[in-house]
């Protein structure tokens, strides 16, 4: 099987202009849908080798944000002013093999996940390319996207600061105490996206502690909300693709997602959420995931 | 007339802001309501509310992106609510933040116990790469507001409430690692060493009365700066006293004792009590046994102490 690995740099972070100066131009994007599809493929292929390294990897979790970091990605592989923070850091298969899918990465971190010799760690920390964040911990990655976001509208530029959050995490106070940070400093270039599958590591997010209403508690902080399929890689790039500069609310996604997607054998499984599998599995796998 | 830390730090940071437009300055309700940074670069401060941990990684993503933040709130909220998020802001990714951490200590008196902090130290110094500071009046406050500014690098500094005491004289731009007090002092026996303000307090009351004792003052208390601190005070003396507002576990004297194995160390430290009654900051000191008493007492079995000490009179006591 062929691994699509397309030329794409990531530009480096510039400071060039503080409080007062004229915003930039915002970067070009639009990759085509079919080839986010593409990426997203080899991506959830590379997780399931990560599957079967002997330490196994967060499955259900890394392939239900697939979509969304393959979409986010392609922003800020073009645009070094914008960032995507994996808050849900516990799906670092995922992020490695975006980032590796979206040329991000380098190197192919699926031969090395969980090594003692490497840097691909269960959980993605800023020593590894491209990662500018510890997390794992949850709730961080929230504040670290905005404080990315401030940093950009003193910069006047127009780069978001993207938080990729797990609806599970939403149970830790931070993620809300961010929300209302947020709104009050009318931050409209930072985005939470949650990846709402359903699942956490003890079971179901409706038995452990259950999320009603959503949309509606993320428009009582004061945040735009919208609601979108979270396997839908068009759609997702196009909430990635605006200059939010003159927005004053922050933007949260829903993106209903199914744990494990792709690989029908764990989808919307529970148990999905730390699988550790032989090789003769992960191949069988690799031919019969979408 | 010297200003209070927390007061020199906002006029300090102030006035770099002014050649420095990296540098922010972030609030957590705390910072009262004519902060003198809001009122000149309302641009760069964020009073963020009540939102601590928030606050420190917001600063981390304000520091990736290429600015300067110095956040505070008190010492009890930074460091020890916000504690994982200094670990992972300051310490692994390293981020530029300097939080400036009034009300250290049990400098909140009456307040009460959620508004003392005895453990920063500990907390602060098991987290490599943070330079912890305990600034001793306005003027060691200002230069280390400044070498934070300068170096981009994590540093924590606590400071009390209100005190305002007048810093000890050094040379140099930096406050230095250890900071000899030591004119009229004799060449052997004791050395009293102090941190932060209530410990450089109390020392300086014992030289007034006994002016022989040598005083070495530390300014910075982390890892390796107490490191150097060490190899700088072996090389004059054997026996000391270290005297700090802060529990013994985590304090500057173990880990003095620690760095100093063919010396003798003593602590005169905050304790492990939790005060429970209210007072100013000097009586919740006294129920604490932090005093200018228990560094006499500590001091009895090497020093030749006058016959009646000014704690001694001051209580009434022969």
């Amino acid at each position: 099987m062929t691994t699509v690995v397309p030329e794409v740099t990531r530009p480096g972070l510039v400071l060039t202009s503080f409080p007062g100066a004229a915003p930039a131009a915002p970067a070009a994007v639009g990759t085509a849908a079919s080839v986010l599809r593409e990426r997203a493929l080899a991506a959830r292929r590379m997780v399931i080798d990560m599957a079967a390294t002997p330490t196994g990897c967060h499955l259900g979790g890394s392939l239900s944000v697939m979509d969304i970091l393959i979409a986010a990605l392609d922003r800020t592989a073009t645009d070094g002013d914008s960032e995507v923070v994996l808050s849900k850091g516990h799906a670092a298969a995922g992020l490695y093999a975006a980032m590796y899918a979206t040329g991000i990465l380098d190197e192919d971190p699926a031969a090395h996940y969980g090594a003692a010799t490497h840097h691909f760690t269960g959980h993605p920390g800023p020593s590894v390319e491209g990662v500018r964040f510890p997390t794992g911990s949850l709730g961080h990655g929230a504040p670290y996207a905005l404080g990315w976001a401030l940093s950009r509208r003193l910069a006047g530029t127009p780069g978001l600061g993207i938080a990729v959050l797990g609806d599970g995490e939403l149970q830790e106070g931070l993620v809300w105490e961010t929300c209302q940070v947020a709104a009050a400093q009318r931050a409209g270039n930072l985005v939470i996206v949650v990846d709402r599958n359903g699942g956490q590591n003890d079971g179901l997010v409706a038995d452990i502690s259950p999320e009603p209403e959503l949309a509606e508690r993320f428009r009582a902080f004061g945040l735009e909300v919208r609601q979108v399929d979270g396997h839908d890689v068009e759609t997702l790039r196009e909430v990635f693709e605006p200059d939010r500069s003159d927005r004053d609310r922050p933007l949260a996604v829903i993106a209903d997602t199914v744990k494990g997607k792709g690989l029908r054998p764990v989808e919307g499984k529970a148990a999905s959420h730390y699988v550790t599998i032989d090789a003769a599995r992960a191949a069988a796998w690799k031919e019969i995931v979408r | 007339m010297t200003l209070p830390g927390r007061t020199a730090y906002r006029d300090e940071l102030t006035e770099i802001a002014a050649d420095d437009p990296r540098v922010l300055c972030l609030e957590a309700d705390l910072g009262g309501r004519n902060h003198p940074f809001a009122a000149r670069y309302p641009d760069r401060f964020f009073n963020v509310g009540i939102a601590e941990g928030a606050m420190i990684d917001m600063a981390a993503g304000l520091a990736e992106g290429g600015y300067r933040p110095f956040v505070s709130t008190f010492a009890p909220f930074a460091a020890l609510r916000a504690a994982e998020s200094l670990k992972l802001a300051l310490g692994y990714l390293g981020a530029g933040i300097t939080v400036v951490a009034p009300y250290a200590g049990v400098s909140g008196g009456w307040f009460g116990t959620t508004h003392h902090c005895l453990e920063d130290f500990a907390v602060l110094r098991a987290i490599p790469g943070v330079t912890v500071a305990a600034p001793y009046g306005e003027e060691e406050m200002r230069a280390v507001i400044r070498r934070a500014a300068r170096s981009g690098e994590p540093h924590y500094i606590r400071t009390g409430r209100n005190a305002a005491p007048v810093s000890l004289p050094w040379e140099g731009t930096d406050p230095p690692v250890v900071n000899w007090d030591d004119a009229g002092a004799g060449r052997d026996g004791t050395c009293l060493v102090s941190v932060g303000e209530v410990g450089t307090d109390l020392c300086l009351a014992v030289r007034r009365a006994q002016p022989d004792l040598p005083h070495a003052h530390l300014c910075f208390v982390d890892q390796p700066h107490l490191e150097q601190a060490a190899a700088e005070l072996a090389g004059r003396f054997d026996r000391f006293i270290v005297v700090e507002e802060h529990r013994p576990a985590g304090s500057v004297a173990s880990a003095l004792a620690l760095l100093l194995p063919g010396s003798e160390v003593r602590s005169v430290n905050a304790g492990d009590r939790w005060p429970v009654h209210g007072g100013s900051h000097e009586e919740v000191l006294n129920e604490l046994g932090l005093n200018e008493a228990a560094l006499w007492k500590a001091l009895a079995p090497y020093a030749e102490l006058p016959e009646s000490t000014p704690a001694q009179k001051k209580e009434g006591r022969p």
